[in-house]
């Protein structure tokens, strides 16, 4: 019953996640039958790319800027959202309609809102604040790839702390209301503290989305790495040397050097997460 | 007073939630010597339908309707079926390495996906599979999410069902399709649903292993026509409603199985 699954995720889980790594260590442009070994060379050469700094840059410069915000626009939806008001399931309904849009429409979509003659620029008219080059000028690409991240991600965070928040049994509520505890109160000493497990989840896991961005810019971008590789990022990276180049060694070791940021940022979020459980 | 702050802020959540997809609506109905006018304009002067059937008939769209469900119908298929096997085995049998096959498995949910694009293009270019249906089916025939979520369903079951199958000497299969899906039809919606939502909507593993329309997806589809198509953002803007307007549907349609499967991916 589960040789279907170990054949498939074996093949394509399993194996490839060593023979990336075994890849890394060789001189290979797929074309050629010929690969080279070349140890750490690969790992040296990216260290020393300028472009590859780059690209760490911007992606933690991201990921340290998407992650908070998303994570409180969602908290906030979610805490509307569980206020029992009329049409709050049609809300919810509608926060979620991004999420199972897909990154190509998404991205054709806000293409068009970005755009120079575009409605951005037009509502900002009205308000006479002059039109911004959104899409050429580096100085916003952080801002619209987080504004087309939050969008397509709130919806699913608020409703992973929705879920949380309905878990919280109404007694806490009731027993601090008779001790007269304002709601700002509320938040700050129950529904925080016992929103931890959410929150550690949503932070895990959108802080692994935020560093493997690259789709919202492929496809914001048309197929380049923005304005003065202002939008370059790891997996953009890794792409570009591995499907452009045909650098396949070398594309395998940008992919591990991500990798391992991943797991050394994930790493740290589940330490903290259980030294901040055991303090509660 | 605070369902008045709760109702501003949801207003305005769903504004800019809903905000571009009535623009991509609007555009996709307007003539094309309105589509940049400067001053804002929600509804055109004339509704231009046509533009619809114009992007329509500039790319092979009807072909890539087609390879979309192909794909996404035939992962759904499978990914249901080998992942109610392995669940149904996860949650009912003990057999040594139980424990740590599963582990195993949930350790590749948090593996990023982005780090296996480039040895499983690899994998498939030595199989001659690049521009086949295959390459774009087989690696996903098994989605661990589907069988985290049926074995945490399964195990809620009572043992005595199984039990009472045992005596009637039911086949595993039997088992699984005569008495468990009938008891557990929400989940396999759910994981049906999600599944067939993240290939539909699949696009970088597409992008990578097709390069020839016959084979593409819609999202890549549209992402081509995006860059031929030019300033003709009317027609792209009807191209990319009828991209996305199915799935927004189906979601609609099934947004209670939906928002449980999704709200039950945090309970890992």
């Amino acid at each position: 019953m589960l040789v279907p699954t170990f054949l498939v995720t074996g093949v394509f889980v399993f194996y490839p996640i060593v023979n990336s790594f075994i890849i890394s260590f060789f001189n290979w442009n797929m074309l050629s039958p010929v690969k080279r070994f070349v140890g750490l060379q690969n790992y040296w050469q990216i260290f020393h790319d300028p472009l590859f700094l780059v690209a760490l840059r911007n992606t933690l410069f991201y990921a340290v800027c998407y992650v908070p915000v998303v994570l409180a626009l969602g908290l906030i939806a979610a805490l509307a959202l569980n206020q029992r008001i009329r049409g709050s399931a049609g809300f919810r309904t509608i926060l979620i309609v991004p999420y199972v849009t897909s990154i190509a429409g998404s991205g054709v979509i806000w293409q068009w809102i970005f755009e120079p003659n575009g409605v951005l620029n037009a509502l900002l008219r009205y308000v006479g604040i002059p039109p911004q080059n959104w899409l050429n000028d580096p100085h916003w690409t952080l801002f619209n790839i987080i504004v087309m991240g939050v969008w397509q991600q709130l919806g699913y965070v608020s409703i992973i702390y929705l879920s949380g928040l309905q878990a919280i049994s109404k007694e806490y509520y009731e027993a601090a209301s008779v001790d007269g505890a304002r709601s700002w109160h509320m938040f700050r000493h129950i529904t925080w503290p016992l929103l931890t497990p959410s929150t550690y989840f949503l932070l895990i896991l959108t802080s692994i989305n935020a560093l493997g961005i690259f789709l919202q810019v492929y496809v914001l971008y048309g197929q380049s790495a923005g304005p003065n590789n202002s939008a370059m990022t790891l997996v953009y990276y890794m792409y570009m040397n591995g499907f452009s180049n045909y650098r396949m060694g070398y594309a395998s070791a940008a992919a591990y050097v991500f990798f391992f940021l991943v797991l050394i940022i994930t790493l740290i979020q589940l330490l903290y997460s259980r030294r901040v459980n055991y303090d509660s | 007073m605070r369902k008045l702050v709760s109702y501003i802020v949801l207003i305005i959540l769903c504004l800019f939630v809903l905000g571009p997809f009535i623009w991509m609506l609007a555009t996709s109905v307007k003539p094309s010597y309105e589509i940049f006018s400067t001053h804002l304009q929600l509804f055109p002067s004339h509704w231009m339908f046509s533009n619809y059937v114009k992007a329509w008939k500039s790319a092979p769209f009807g072909r890539y309707f087609l390879n979309s469900f192909i794909v996404a119908a035939t992962q759904t298929v499978f990914s249901l079926f080998f992942g109610s096997l392995a669940a149904f085995a996860f949650a009912r049998f003990r057999f040594p390495g139980r424990q740590l096959l599963f582990v195993l498995l949930l350790i590749t949910m948090m593996v990023p996906g982005e780090i296996l694009l480039i040895p499983n293009y690899i994998t498939i270019a030595r199989l001659h599979w690049l521009s086949t249906y295959q390459a774009l089916i087989v690696p996903w025939l098994v989605s661990v999410f589907t069988i985290f979520l049926m074995r945490q369903y399964f195990i809620s079951l009572p043992q005595e069902l199984f039990e009472a199958a045992d005596l009637d000497g039911c086949s595993i299969m039997r088992v699984l399709f005569r008495i468990l899906l009938p008891l557990t039809r929400p989940i396999w919606i759910t994981a049906g649903l999600i599944s067939f939502t993240a290939s539909w909507n699949g696009f970088l593993w597409v992008l990578v292993v097709t390069n020839n329309p016959n084979i593409y997806t819609l999202p890549v589809g549209l992402i081509n026509f995006s860059t031929d198509v030019g300033t003709a953002y009317n027609q792209l803007m009807a191209a990319t409603a009828f991209s996305v307007v199915p799935l927004i549907i189906l979601f609609l349609l099934g947004q209670r199985y939906f928002i449980q499967g999704i709200a039950r991916s945090g309970l890992r």
